[in-house]
């Protein structure tokens, strides 16, 4: 069966990966063609493998396909893949973007240094992510998700040349890489009394009450740290805005759509884990709460265009995770595919933006720029009512199940917390369109030389404008049954054992979450229309105190410097004075020099480290042989 | 079966008289060019290999049960004679252009290499001693071997006065051992051991802890660490690297062998300080490290911090029961291996790039990657290798190890580790930074390892990749091994000397 030979979406980028980064710089234009057909490739085998699952579901279940990677003594390990709905799903969501971002690079990064290696890079992403979301055991998929981490580095640090640049790069990397901590431990700790990394097996393992509660509780909770790193929950979300250093289409595929929701991802797929361990979906809940609310208000005062754009992401990452707290992950697959539509819309058309406007993404000098560049401005303007939550946009219907599953699970208090989110978000997606679009231009210079963006970058944005409008609406039987997938998408990723069931609307809820989109809308219109500043300095002007710190992004960067530079080399530093000065290690430095080659041992002696060293040597000694006839004795 | 059974020890024959011809040949021919032995020095370490190849699967068999040929001495033999064949071709052009008589050099590799050797091998805790010595005495002359640089006298002296310092150690230890048990071979104190009545005997302890300082020493666990950087700083960088691989190699040689064969009985009265010496070495070894500013001091600090995990293996053994210990000790051989072909494949690297430039400083390696794109990739693919990154030997390796050696008293122990091993990407990132990030100092001039270098490197990291992405192969030979571990010497009772 083909959907058996899915590996081969991942095989095609990983050797495009391979040809672009030798070869690239010596072909014509860098071999960017080439790498917009390896990743259509890609596209075109995942919609044959969807179709092909479409075609075969319900009889065969999930597709499995593994080898045997290791087999002595007793590490025995199979690594495979395994396709079931949310594979499928991050497919669709992974080719796709991956497919629009390409070409919009041809447009964009055009005349950039390195122009082939960052396409290499893109394949090479490309391919991890997609092995990540095939892959069968725990093992694969943190080898991948490794790889997706290191490929975010690299672009994100694509311009070497800026110091911000290469900050944030290691920003990234070490933040993710402390959570990616916990994902190691997690999966250690799951293996160890399981022992296996297979998912499937593991599911069945704890389903069967294999592991204790407490133990069940911490192997998740680290895993689910892991996650928190990668899709930048608080406290975790620090890298996130700063990863806008990475070229812009960069920011679209990696940073919105999909390397971030690896962590969504993760939890969808372990969700049966997640349930078992008590308590669990509560954390999930909390944490995705507080990341909505917290990114939702520290969007509100960036003055960047990518950096609101970068909360903007957080916060609705927040959303998935509640959806994962509330024990719906099909819900969150659901908003997780809306949001990677347009919200890599959005960012491509910042990308357009920035592009037009030679690199400029203040809001401060934007503006007025709707008769300049009408395709950016209105696919801009879909991506942003989508954002807020205007129905029919996609948005609408997947935060709408959400607020209808959170009520189902955890009642009220939530909603209500959820429901200031999303009025936030329509609030901060109406003033980012208005003063980078409406208004009079803030900066005449900049706007003079603006100009509409050519195909290869309008193209992509058009495609993903139509995918904003319509991709919602699979939620619907009629929509799902004309597609394959009777039941709608969240039926398609979840099929209860008893069938599918048809997607009814909650006209409550449908009421309530329009309300808040057009209350957020008016807010922000109201605010903003027209460029009148002074109302939109209000809050600058009453409350400096809420201002500086929602500028100031609730001080998370300064915690972070302090504990970091309180602890981690605070202690090292501690460690090395000891041995410096307490041992008197400054190394090798050459003081026997001093004494000639004439002197006694005695004389080298002198140097004051050996008997130190000795004294070392003994001291351990005599420690561990009183300790051990203390303990043992 | 023949108790003198002196075909055992064929290879090291071959090694040690290669080692004799090629001291005697600059004797009689003083004008010969000094990179010749090196070359000679490598042939013999291939013919010495290709003799060991010979007991590959062979049955047990051993030498009055002083010294044991199995699966174990012979996995040690082919790495012994790898390491002192990657180590003198990697030597020939360095010690050409800084000495006028190298080939007592070359020699001591060969025979340092058969100190190793019988490290593996001995089944009997002087012979195990006497082939220490053999090692460390070899190893003292070659870390000051460059004797007009003052650098590298100094370090040498320190670490023979502390080598002294920790062989008394270890011979107290045997001494402690011999006086309980009344035997010094390993099965007949295994015995002895598992007759001792139940309670705690202060003298075992004590013998036990002696013991593991003296080895300790040699592998440079935390707190007998601080010979490490010094003489990791003045050595020729070619011995640098023979240190990090070859004398640790020997230590856990030695350290498995004694702990299977001997000690695993009265596991419980060592097992603690093992675990203690683990997590103090790997914390030491990682934190310190990111304070250097010296390249060769930084890589003494990291490989102290890889030490620390090997150790966990050590611990492992006490904490488990039999099977666990020999998977343990199986994973630990190949982790070694993988740890070997990195830390080969670096000083390769530094030593091109150092015979160019003659810079051995973190900064000095800044803007590599515009000079020398090879040298720069092999130094990152084995810094990534000891991060433990995927696809890299050390993830793998590592990764087989905590797996095998995960016990419960341990879990504490593994969870440590694998902390370490995050805490080390961030000096080893540091290294990589200056290489890619930087432009290079005084202007972009691009520049050639020399071939045989350069091709040394290039193999060696595709070495690295290859038991990262494959580590099978190398595993089903660490575990054919590890298969005479626990059993008893195939011949009858040894005689205590």
């Amino acid at each position: 069966m083909i959907t058996e030979q899915a590996w081969l979406l991942a095989a095609v980028p990983a050797g495009m990966f391979v040809v672009l980064a030798i070869f690239g710089r010596f072909l014509p234009r860098q071999g960017d063609y080439l790498g917009v057909a390896a990743i259509g490739t890609s596209f075109v085998l995942m919609l044959i493998v969807a179709a092909n699952f479409l075609q075969h579901r319900g009889g065969v279940g999930p597709w499995r396909n593994d080898f045997e990677w290791s087999n002595v003594g007793d590490f025995r390990l199979r690594m495979g893949i395994f396709i079931d709905p949310i594979t499928i799903v991050m497919f669709g969501v992974v080719t796709t973007v991956s497919l629009m971002v390409n070409i919009f690079s041809i447009g964009y990064m055009k005349g950039e240094p390195r122009y082939y290696w960052f396409f290499a890079v893109l394949q090479l992403f490309a391919a991890s992510m997609l092995m990540l979301v095939m892959a069968d055991n725990l093992l694969l998929l943190y080898i991948s998700w490794e790889l997706v981490g290191v490929c975010s580095f690299l672009l994100i640090g694509f311009y070497w040349e800026k110091r911000s640049a290469t900050e944030a790069a290691k920003k990234a990397f070490i933040t993710t890489r402390i959570g990616d901590v916990g994902l190691l431990i997690g999966i250690i700790l799951l293996w160890r009394e399981a022992g296996t990394f297979n998912i499937e097996k593991i599911i069945e393992f704890a389903q069967n009450g294999g592991y204790s509660q407490a133990y069940l509780f911490v192997a998740m909770f680290s895993i689910f740290l892991g996650a928190m790193g990668k899709s930048a929950q608080v406290p975790f979300h620090v890298w996130l805005p700063d990863a806008m250093e990475g070229p812009t289409p960069v920011s679209a595929l990696i940073h919105a759509a999909t390397m971030v929701v690896a962590g969504v991802y993760l939890v969808a797929r372990l969700t049966p884990l997640f349930e078992v361990a008590d308590g669990m979906m509560l954390v999930i809940v909390i944490v995705g709460l507080t990341t909505a609310l917290l990114s939702g208000f520290m969007a509100l005062a960036q003055t960047d265009i990518k950096k609101v754009l970068a909360y903007s992401t957080v916060g609705q990452l927040g959303f998935m995770f509640v959806a994962l707290g509330a024990g719906e992950p099909q819900i969150a697959m659901f908003h997780l595919m809306t949001h990677a539509f347009l919200k890599s819309l959005l960012f491509l058309g910042s990308g357009s933006v920035i592009h037009a406007t030679h690199h400029n993404q203040e809001l401060d000098k934007l503006g007025g720029l709707w008769k300049k560049m009408p395709i950016t401005g209105t696919t801009f303007l879909i991506g942003s009512l989508a954002l807020a939550g205007l129905p029919p946009l996609d948005a609408f219907w997947s935060k709408d199940e959400i607020f209808v599953g959170l009520a189902d699970a955890w009642g009220a208090w939530a909603v209500i917390i959820l429901g200031l989110a999303a009025v936030t978000t329509a609030f901060y997606a109406t003033r980012l369109f208005i003063r980078t679009f409406m208004g009079k231009p803030l900066d005449d210079h900049v706007y003079e030389h603006t100009h509409e963006s050519g195909f290869a970058m309008t193209f992509p944005l058009i495609v993903l404008a139509a995918l904003a409008v319509v991709s919602g609406l699979v939620i619907f039987n009629g929509v799902g049954q004309a597609l394959g997938f009777p039941g709608g998408i969240t039926e398609f990723i979840y099929l209860p054992e008893e069938g599918p069931a048809r997607y009814a609307i909650d006209w409550g809820f449908a009421t309530a979450s329009l309300g808040m989109a057009v209350v957020g809308i008016f807010s922000g219109a109201w605010l903003y229309w027209r460029g009148s500043l002074e109302k939109s300095t209000a809050l600058a002007r009453f409350q400096p105190g809420v201002y500086d710190m929602l500028r100031n992004k609730f001080y998370f960067d300064e915690m972070y410097q302090y504990a970091v530079d309180r602890v981690v080399l605070g202690l090292s530093f501690v460690v090395s004075w000891f041995d410096r000065y307490v041992v008197n290690d400054t190394g090798v430095d050459g003081s026997a020099q001093v004494t000639g080659y004439t002197g006694f041992i005695l004389k080298y002696l002198q140097t004051g480290k050996v008997p130190n060293y000795a004294m070392a040597i003994a001291l351990g000694v005599v420690g561990l042989a009183v300790a051990g006839l203390v303990v043992r004795g | 079966m023949d108790q003198r059974d002196y075909t055992i020890f064929i290879p090291e024959f071959i090694a040690a008289g290669s080692a004799l011809a090629i001291i005697g040949l600059e004797l009689f021919f003083p004008k010969i060019r000094r990179d010749i032995p090196a070359y000679l020095t490598a042939l013999a370490a291939l013919a010495w290999g290709i003799a060991g190849a010979f007991y590959i699967g062979k049955d047990p068999n051993n030498f009055q049960g002083l010294v044991q040929s199995d699966n174990y001495t012979t996995f040690f033999r082919l790495l012994a004679a790898s390491i002192v064949f990657v180590t003198a071709l990697m030597s020939a052009s360095y010690m050409r252009e800084r000495t006028k008589t190298a080939a007592e050099y070359y020699g001591l590799l060969l025979l340092a290499g058969c100190g190793l050797v019988y490290m593996a091998a001995a089944r009997e805790l002087i012979t195990a001693y006497i082939s220490l010595e053999l090692l460390s005495f070899c190893l003292y002359i070659l870390v000051g071997f460059l004797k007009r640089d003052s650098l590298s006298s100094e370090a040498s002296l320190k670490y023979i006065l502390l080598g002294a310092f920790s062989s008394a150690m270890l011979l107290y230890g045997i001494s402690i051992i011999y006086g309980v048990t009344n035997s010094t071979g390993y099965d007949q104190i295994a015995v002895q051991l598992a007759q001792r009545s139940g309670d705690t005997d202060g003298a075992v302890i004590v013998g036990f802890v002696l013991i593991l300082a003296g080895v300790g020493f040699k592998v440079s666990a935390a707190p007998f660490h601080m010979w490490a950087p010094d003489a990791y700083e003045g050595a020729p960088l070619p011995i640098t690297g023979f240190l990090s691989t070859l004398s640790k190699a020997a230590g856990f040689a030695l350290f498995v062998r004694l702990f299977t064969a001997a000690f695993q009985v009265d596991a419980p009265e060592w097992r603690w300080a093992v675990a203690f010496l683990a997590a103090a070495t790997m914390v030491i070894g990682n934190l310190i490290a990111i304070q250097q500013s010296s390249l060769k001091r930084l890589v003494a600090y990291s490989s102290i911090g890889q030490v620390g995990y090997m150790l966990v293996v050590i611990a492992a053994i006490g904490y488990g029961d039999q099977e666990l210990g020999r998977n343990a000790s199986s994973a630990l051989l190949l982790h070694i291996g993988g740890y070997v072909v990195s830390t080969l494949a670096l000083f390769a690297a530094l030593t091109a790039y150092y015979n160019r430039t003659g810079k051995d400083t973190i900064v000095g390696l800044r803007g590599l990657a515009e000079t020398q794109p090879l040298l720069a990739m092999v130094i990152t693919v084995s810094l990534f290798s000891f991060a433990g990154l995927p696809f890299f030997a050390g993830f793998a390796t590592k990764l087989i190890m905590f797996q095998s050696a995960t016990t419960d008293g341990l879990l504490w122990l593994v969870g440590l580790a694998v902390v370490n091993s995050f805490i080390s990407l961030y000096y080893y990132l540091m290294v990589i930074r200056q290489m890619y990030l930087f432009e290079p100092e005084g202007g972009l001039t691009r520049f050639r390892p020399s071939p045989l270098l350069g091709a040394l490197a290039g193999v060696l990291m595709l070495g690295v990749v290859f038991i990262g992405v494959y580590p099978t192969a190398l595993y089903k030979a660490a575990d054919r091994a590890t298969e005479t571990l626990y059993q008893q010497a195939p011949t009858g009772a040894v005689q205590a000397p």
